[in-house]
């Protein structure tokens, strides 16, 4: 408690808090939420990577002009979450990045959520501009790069996190991932996950 | 005289600008190693490269003024539990870690952190490699099988003995040293020179088919090295240096 009001303290007189990386004192040190990264949502308000703190979470990274992958990876998720009880389903939460944060501004955003019918209650699409973009991309281990011609060409991941940011697991497949869907349930039902490893990658 | 005594005293505790300066490399269209569908050569802006690799002295310097990034201090998931762990102490790299060895066992958020600090960041890999194919007389020797060979030569030298200090080999075109025979160096986007989702485990089987320019292993071994790291790992050969945009005030 006594770090977590020191880091807020040093928080607020640093003008430039990005790279100030307090510990807060209720976060496992192998959360990715240690990372403070900054994000602008649909909403055009700022938000931190821990937006969602406190829900399981899917998080995954995109760009609105793609022409394919990412309107699939929309529904993807949505199909994982469909499969869940209800009740489980209102415990998670969705949040999106783009890396494109050029194109991909709030207006874009929020047209883009409104087009798939995304809970605004649950689901966030947001744009993280260089470098943290680049950071968010390395603490969840996904790849993107931007063509000569403007284009980008990256991974498909989904990443399951805890309540407080631990990578839970993830999967690479859109469709019919069994033991993803399993391991997504077993965070999002009431009473939530117990994780049993503190490693960034725990056994399936 | 008093002065004079007082800079020479100073120079020896910490790291100053001018020890690593940021130095000038021209854009180019550069024929890269990575493999690109459509494109044979990828633009490179100009752009400013540090002239040697971070030093223990200089990520000393770093560590004391930004305490968040002392070992014992960097959450897990910003740097494996082995961050700086040929130190003595958080604030000591001891005899294990000379001034003027390049700093490893740093993580890519270590690293990007450090450059930040400088009002810098990571290289591209297109600009490292860029930087990385002159040799002392030409911008681009990759064709040449003598200096390959010599670039070739680091891998199979012997592993396990300390780490040489920087600059003990002689400068390239740019004036930029240690770029080959010293250690791997992070680079921005490490995380994405393999095609995205390949598995870097196969990349010497079917992903290295795609791969251009074959005979230049120097540069193919360092793409899939990169590209099997993970951005908190560690490694005991993996240190970095920072660049800038040209143009950019400091």
């Amino acid at each position: 408690m006594k770090i977590g009001l020191h880091c807020r303290l040093r928080g607020a007189l640093a003008l430039l808090a990005i790279s100030s990386l307090c510990t807060a004192a209720d976060l496992p040190t192998d959360s990715i939420y240690q990372l403070r990264a900054q994000l602008t949502t649909q909403s055009g308000s700022t938000a931190g990577l821990d937006l969602y703190r406190g829900h399981p979470t899917l998080i995954s990274m995109f760009y609105t002009s793609c022409p394919a992958a990412c309107p699939m990876l929309i529904t993807a998720v949505q199909a994982y979450e469909s499969h869940l009880d209800k009740k489980s389903r209102a415990r998670l939460r969705v949040l999106l990045v783009s890396f494109d944060a050029a194109r991909d501004t709030p207006e874009q955003l929020e047209r883009l959520a409104r087009l798939h019918r995304t809970d605004p209650a649950r689901w966030t699409f947001a744009s993280a501009a260089e470098p943290n973009a680049r950071r968010i991309a390395a603490a969840l281990g996904f790849s993107y790069r931007r063509l000569p011609d403007g284009d980008f060409e990256h991974s498909l991941l989904i990443t399951l996190l805890d309540s407080r940011g631990r990578i839970l697991t993830r999967t690479t497949k859109l469709v019919g991932d069994a033991q993803f869907q399993a391991r997504l349930q077993n965070a999002s039902s009431p009473g939530g996950y117990v994780p049993t490893s503190l490693g960034a990658t725990p056994p399936p | 005289m008093v002065a004079l005594l007082a800079c020479t005293g100073a120079a020896g505790t910490a790291a100053s600008p001018e020890d690593n300066p940021f130095l000038p490399v021209a854009g180019a269209e550069l024929r890269s190693a990575l493999p690109r569908d459509k494109h044979d050569t990828v633009p490179v802006r100009s752009f400013l490269l540090q002239s040697h690799p971070v030093t223990n002295q200089e990520f000393l310097a770093f560590v004391r003024t930004h305490p968040q990034w002392r070992r014992g201090a960097v959450p897990l998931a910003l740097a494996g539990a082995d961050y700086l762990g040929a130190w003595s102490g958080p604030l000591d790299p001891g005899p294990g870690a000379t001034a003027s060895q390049p700093v490893t066992r740093v993580s890519w958020f270590a690293a990007d952190a450090y450059c930040e600090a400088l009002h810098a960041r990571l290289p591209d890999w297109y600009e490292w490699e860029l930087a990385a194919a002159a040799s002392a007389q030409r911008r681009d020797a990759r064709a040449d099988p003598v200096w390959r060979q010599q670039v070739l030569d680091w891998y199979s030298r012997p592993a396990g003995k300390m780490l040489p200090t920087v600059q003990q080999g002689s400068a390239n075109f740019y004036g930029l040293y240690d770029l080959h025979g010293l250690v791997w160096e992070w680079v921005n986007d490490f995380n994405s020179l393999l095609p995205a989702d390949a598995d870097p485990e196969k990349f010497c089987g079917s992903g290295a088919l795609t791969l251009q320019q074959k005979e230049n292993y120097a540069v193919l071994m360092r793409i899939a090295m990169l590209g099997s790291l993970r951005a908190t790992d560690t490694g005991h050969l993996v240190g970095f240096r920072c660049a800038r945009d040209a143009g950019a005030l400091p």
